[in-house]
């Protein structure tokens, strides 16, 4: 019985070492340099930029990029809070300007080293620690077969009886988005307005693509969602016919940055990506995968992006959004829900 | 079966016969006879320990604290009001509408027929993935649906009605499987005695069936309740506003961009506490009545009188085109997809793995569920009414504790602590079991209590080991087994909520790849992924009812 046991033990440990040893294996090959980066599933996904940027950059770096998709860009976000000094997070890519103040006073993010100069002007991008990869503007989409005279302002928008489709700003950011929007312009008067686009809301969902798909399937009149919409269904489906409406107050900014973990030990190899991020090659390919806008002002694009509409931005700073989200949101939720 | 039922012990004595002649089975048995107790307390520890780490999760990061002052609140008060609004009406209308279309099933000679198809795709609907099942709603009844313009002018699907359509559509067919099974139960003398009594129909009504349904009932209405009160997606997707919202998405909704996690911890105890007890009150009243187990054919079945037989058919009718209109309603996005677009290989990878990760999560989840049964099982043999329910309450608890939670808290326990991208499919799967647990344990439980009760004494006085113990009640329960098995698998096949926190982007499943789709403008490809998610229910449905009913009537012809 005794032998026995001595053997098993030997087994066991014999099962241990091989295991000890595939794993050192493991080790050996990442210790090559490996660069991890949290990001969101579609930036990853097979149509997404990810795949083509990693192509690209591997073969510049020497080294292996590393995409770790987490739903969206908040969870990103939380889940480097979660984390904390743990995190294997080297690039958080995919915030964006409601996110930056919440990731900076949390910590989680280090000033980079790369140069920025050439950035659009318009963007008058000031940050030392985030870095812009792509930018929209958020804009209702209409059918212009259906449609033909759109509303030309938000104040028309909500004064109408046009059917309204658009997003939870508790759960998306396009949500978020509309919710800036209205502040931006009504400001103490928002919560009146919001009870009176209420009488004509279809629905609100949870995400962008429950809205989206509504809005395509004849849901809605106008949906929410960005200026660049119309340029998917150009290029990849020549149909025409799906514009966004230019609004007189101006439009609300998203802006999509990538930032470097405050606890990454590979600095150098994270700027290099960074620097990669906003190169005119990654820039010419994150627009026409991830439908934003380049931010840069040489990127090469098709045709269809120069006929997009261009709106005047207003919006606030990410230091007030951070601050003033959760009386928005309690603002919302009240006087949507009557 | 039969032989079983009619000669029991003429049955047992054979099969005791039959395993003396292999004593190696026997020591075998005793060591399982042995390590049993052991896997029973591991199971129940395994599954409260899940439960308890989530909360801990929750509670031990960044100081969560309950906050009372919230159950105060308008807005939590109101969305509490809606949970059980809709909640109590949904379990009202699917009991109620699948009442009649079980009786059409049970009295209406001319539909014997179309029984075994209509149940099937009674099985299809319930299981119908969520997202799937929008889908086909929205293309029905949305402002340009087909069906629309034949709808009041202020109609609109969001909100309350979408929340009910889509409830009663899922939960229905739940509750006609289970109602027509149990009529089926109702034994033949019962209906000699009420004819030979001369009772007239609504007296048979009264006398004969509603008794034996009114427990099922109960179930009914609780089960769907929970289910409903719980409700996730569907809330989600045709809530339409902030108003509409249960307790399960204000978690969610809390967790997300707040990343709020004491209003997400009061939320989930307040769920938690109003599910539970509702759910513990409703363990109290359904008790098991006396049925017969197996009743020979039904030859005495009395008749509907003629216009009760015209409306019961009628309904029946509708059932079907109702049931199968969101199924046909995806048809025409998917004529839309050009095939060059699609990725062949994905959608074929992600079948894989969305049939790999459903068989695995069944499979422990259904070795789970019969370990976690045997205290229930003993407690009700004994009659210790409370100590039944407590385990049954312990066993089935995770179909009131909040899901959300469960997958949020050990999230942010385990993010820390364990390599998720490596193990993530892992702590994936054994959460999708104990999901599926009540499920399973709701389906099992009322048969093997009725072996029980019909059997156990028997073969205690026989001194059965464990194999022979196996070999008798397994052809008993094999039905139930394999129905509750694809049952679970079904239910897995159309995860999308775990998988979104701990699945894997190597091992997309279909629902999630429909989900991508559909996040980057393709809605033709993510029409025809979900067509193929929902060709492969079917085929699984019809594999495993053809499986079950086969062999169903092997024996009643040996029989």
């Amino acid at each position: 019985m005794k032998t026995d046991l001595t053997r098993k033990n030997l087994t066991c440990r014999k099962v241990f070492i091989a295991i000890g040893l595939l794993f050192a294996s493991l080790q050996v090959q990442a210790a090559k340099s490996e660069l991890n980066i949290y990001t969101y599933d579609s930036f990853v996904s097979e149509w997404g930029p990810g795949p083509q940027l990693k192509n690209i950059f591997e073969a510049q770096c020497d080294c292996s990029l590393n995409f770790i998709a987490v739903e969206d860009g908040v969870s990103i976000l939380n889940r480097a809070r979660i984390e904390g000094k743990k995190t294997k997070a080297d690039v958080l890519l995919g915030l964006d300007n409601a996110l930056i103040e919440t990731a900076r006073q949390q910590a989680l993010v280090q000033p980079h080293s790369i140069d920025v100069g050439h950035l659009s002007p318009s963007l008058n991008w000031q940050d030392d620690t985030f870095v812009p990869f792509d930018y929209g503007y958020f804009a209702f989409i209409y059918d212009s077969n259906k449609i033909k005279k759109p509303a030309t302002s938000l104040a028309q928008l909500i004064h109408s009886d046009a059917q309204v489709i658009y997003q939870d700003p508790r759960t998306s950011t396009p949500g978020q988005g509309l919710m800036t929007w209205m502040k931006a312009v009504y400001g103490d008067q928002a919560a009146s307005q919001w009870q009176t686009l209420a009488s004509h809301t279809v629905t609100v969902t949870k995400g962008w693509w429950e809205a989206y798909s509504m809005f395509l399937e004849g849901g809605s009149d106008y949906v929410l969602s960005y200026t660049t919409s119309p340029a998917y269904h150009v290029i990849a489906e020549e149909k025409t016919h799906y514009k966004a409406a230019l609004f007189d107050e101006g439009h609300v900014a998203q802006v999509e940055v990538a930032a470097i973990s405050r606890y990454s030990d590979k600095k150098e190899l994270a700027n290099q990506f960074l620097a990669f991020l906003i190169s005119p090659e990654a820039q010419s390919i994150i627009p026409v995968t991830n439908w934003m806008l380049p931010v840069i002002d040489n990127a090469e694009l098709p045709a269809a992006f120069d006929q997009l509409i261009e709106p005047k931005t207003i919006g606030f700073s990410p230091e007030v959004l951070a601050e003033k989200r959760s009386a928005w949101l309690r603002e919302w939720r009240q006087a949507a829900s009557r | 079966m039969r032989k079983i039922a009619n000669n029991p012990s003429l049955n047992l004595s054979q099969k005791l016969g039959l395993s003396q002649k292999q004593p190696s089975s026997s020591l075998l048995s005793r060591c399982l006879s042995r390590c049993l107790p052991l896997a029973v307390g591991a199971a129940y520890g395994l599954i409260l320990l899940m439960t308890g780490l989530a909360f801990y999760g929750l509670i031990g990061f960044d100081q969560a604290r309950l906050q009372p002052e919230l159950l105060v609140d308008p807005y939590i008060l109101q969305i509490l009001g809606f949970s059980l609004e809709q909640s109590i009406l949904s379990a009202l209308f699917s009991v109620a509408l699948a009442l009649p279309i079980a009786r059409a099933l049970h009295f209406i000679p001319q539909l014997q027929a179309s029984k075994p198809a209509f149940l099937s795709l009674c099985l299809l609907s319930f299981v119908m993935p969520t997202l799937v099942l929008i889908t086909g709603l929205v293309t029905l009844l949305g402002r340009s649906g087909v069906i629309t313009p034949l709808l009041p002018d202020d109609w609109n699907l969001y909100g309350l009605n979408g929340i009910l359509i889509a409830h009663i559509y899922l939960n229905t067919p739940l509750a006609v499987r289970v109602l027509s099974q149990q009529m089926s139960h109702i034994p033949d003398s019962s209906w000699r005695l009420a004819q030979q009594l001369g009772l007239s129909r609504w007296q048979q009504f009264t006398h004969v069936e509603w008794p034996a349904l009114k427990p099922s009932l109960l179930m009914l209405l609780g089960f769907i309740f929970v289910l409903c009160f719980n409700s996730f997606s569907v809330v989600l997707a045709l809530g339409g506003g902030p108003g509409s919202t249960t307790l399960e998405v204000a978690i969610y909704q809390a967790l997300k961009y707040d990343f709020n996690l004491s209003e997400a911890l009061t939320l989930a105890w307040l769920q938690f506490t109003l599910a539970g007890l509702i759910f513990a009150l409703i363990a109290r009243m359904g008790k098991l009545n006396w049925l017969s187990a197996d009743t020979a054919s039904q030859r005495l079945q009395p008749r509907l009188s003629t216009l009760s037989e015209w409306i019961h058919q009628t309904l029946y009718g509708l059932a079907w085109v109702i049931l199968l209109l969101p199924i046909l309603a995806l048809l025409p996005a998917v004529f839309d997809a050009s095939i060059a677009k699609l990725n062949i290989n994905s959608l074929i990878s992600a079948a894989g793995y969305s049939l790999a990760l459903g068989l695995i999560a069944a499979l422990i989840a259904m070795t789970l569920a019969w370990l976690l049964l045997i205290p229930i099982r003993q407690a009700s043999l004994k009659r210790q009414e409370n100590r039944r329910i407590i385990y049954q309450w312990l066993a089935t608890h995770s179909l009131v504790a909040p899901a959300m939670v469960l997958s949020a808290g050990l999230y942010i326990l385990l993010l820390p602590r364990i390599d998720l991208d490596r193990w993530g499919m892992v702590w994936l799967i054994l959460i999708n079991s104990v999901l599926l647990l009540p499920f399973i344990i709701a389906q099992l439980k009322p048969r093997l209590l009725q072996f029980d009760q019909q059997y156990s004494r028997l073969s205690e006085n026989l001194h059965l080991n464990f194999t022979q113990k196996i070999q008798v009640i397994w052809p008993f329960v094999r039905p139930i087994t394999l129905g509750s098995f694809a049952l679970a698998l079904l239910l897995a096949l159309g995860d999308v909520a775990v998988f979104s926190i701990f699945g894997d982007s190597h091992y997309t499943t279909l629902p999630w790849l429909i989900y991508g789709y559909a996040g980057s403008y393709r809605m033709a490809e993510a029409a025809v992924a979900s067509l193929i998610l929902l060709s492969l229910c079917a085929l699984l449905v019809y594999l495993f009812e053809r499986n079950t009913s086969a062999k169903n009537k092997r024996k009643s012809t040996h029989g």
